[in-house]
């Protein structure tokens, strides 16, 4: 099995404070990784410093993607190596059509690769094709990005957005707040569904809920900036019967 | 000049000084956009039922300065005003908004709304916005905004987060804060309307 990515050590903090304390953490290629853990263990910082937010510093260790110090990298060229975040929160861009958008960053990504840009209607026919997957209405292409979309299209929106862009690492955040039964269904059947043997996830959760639709190869429990303990799926069971005190 | 009853008057100019002091009769209707330049309106409603509406937008950088000024006098009943005034400034520039909103007691159910947003691209630019609101009249509804802020640094970082490097993200968000303005231009324009539409951004349709 290909590594895709390996963190070494990590310590992150913001505004001075520590919240990452030194992870590790290997993932392979075609492995769906879970992230449990109480609040303020450093779930959502993991993956801000992971997309190289600038409100994150880290201040020691290091992470490499397919062997590339990702550290280095500026969060749009991790972005065209293929990271991708579904935000817990995704942002609202009054006045940025879906479509300007969504066009600007997928050429953006072909550009990196090499490719040749998409004609128009080669790119409309990819948006299309891709919504579908997510039961998004057609009309989503002339609204601003998130703008006025209700908790359940936002999460929807950000895994079409995942289906656009095809990354080699998905990091879900928090995907499943704030979805009622419906709408996580249909959000974990797409991301099944762009599961690849060249592809990894990485869940992050609060609750078991989401771990029945996405069935993860391991589950990690973070608590206090590091991964104290390890598992398979049955872990999550185990987390949600005893809650992470009784670890 | 005199706008005369019933009449339209309706004006874009693009990157041209304009000065202008208008008296408006009964059910006349005013509508002037200015961009890129600088400007001093001045409308009287001297007629029922007038409406006036003004839109400017200033994109400025180096080291350009550039006022703004509307005069608008209710003198009159039942009149409505609009106005939408943007100033984008980057580098060194200097940006002043002079809005003044008269609603004489005579003005019953005069609407009258101000809206004055600016986005700051730099340390170093400056935005000074001067709204004064004189009211009269008990029987209105006027309102007035003024703000100026920076860059959404979360939408920033959510466009990177996607691929779209720094800079275009800036011209993306710029151009969105822009754009409405210029989508007010109506259909007699339409020409001119696209052309900007157009400069401001690649939209796919």
């Amino acid at each position: 099995m290909k590594e895709l990515l390996r963190i070494k050590d990590l310590h992150a903090s913001i505004g001075g404070k520590e919240i990452l304390k030194g992870v590790n953490l290997v993932i392979n290629e075609g492995e769906v990784h879970a992230i449990m853990g109480p609040n303020g263990a450093g779930k959502s910082t993991l993956s801000a410093v992971l997309t190289g937010n600038p409100a994150y510093e880290v201040t020691s260790g290091e992470v490499y993607l397919k062997g590339e110090n990702l550290l280095e990298m500026a969060p749009e060229v991790r972005a065209r190596a293929g990271v991708f975040l579904s935000f817990q929160y995704p942002v609202e861009i009054p006045g940025v059509s879906m479509t300007n958008f969504m066009r600007t960053a997928l050429n953006a990504k072909r550009a990196y690769e090499g490719k040749e840009p998409l004609s128009a209607k080669e790119f409309l026919t990819l948006m299309r094709e891709k919504k579908k997957l997510l039961e998004l209405p057609d009309k989503l292409n002339n609204r601003s990005v998130n703008e006025g979309f209700s908790g359940g299209e936002k999460k929807k929106n950000e895994i079409f957005q995942m289906a656009m862009l095809e990354p080699c690492l998905s990091i879900l955040d928090e995907t499943d707040s704030g979805l009622d039964i419906d709408a996580l269904r249909i959000v974990a059947e797409g991301v099944n569904r762009l599961k690849t043997p060249q592809n990894a996830s990485i869940v992050i959760t609060h609750y078991q809920r989401l771990l029945d639709y996405i069935v993860p190869d391991f589950v990690h429990v973070l608590a206090d900036g590091q991964i104290v303990k390890t598992g398979d799926k049955n872990l999550a069971l185990e987390l949600e019967e005893k809650g992470y005190e009784g670890l | 000049m005199k706008v005369c009853k019933g009449e339209t008057y309706e004006r874009v100019f693009v990157n041209e000084e304009v000065r202008l002091c208008i008296e408006q009769e009964a059910e006349s209707h005013v509508k002037i956009h200015v961009i890129n330049a600088p400007f001093s309106i001045t409308v009287n409603q001297l007629g029922e039922g007038c409406q006036t509406e003004i839109y400017g937008l200033e994109h400025l950088r180096g080291e350009e300065n550039v006022t703004a000024e509307t005069h608008i006098t209710h003198s009159v009943g039942g009149g409505r005003s609009k106005q939408l005034i943007k100033f984008v400034l980057d580098d060194n520039a200097r940006g002043r908004f002079i809005g003044d909103l008269k609603i004489a007691q005579d003005a019953q159910q005069t609407e009258a709304h101000q809206t004055n947003r600016n986005l700051l691209l730099s340390e170093t630019a400056e935005m000074r916005t001067q709204p004064q609101l004189e009211i009269y009249a008990d029987d209105v509804k006027a309102t007035h905004g003024a703000s100026t802020g920076q860059l959404d640094e979360s939408a920033l970082f959510y466009m990177q987060q996607r691929g779209i490097d720094k800079q275009k993200a800036r011209q993306l968000l710029v151009n969105a804060f822009m754009k409405d303005v210029i989508e007010t231009i109506s259909d007699q324009y339409s020409e001119i309307r696209e052309q900007l539409l157009n400069a401001i951004d690649g939209v796919v349709e």
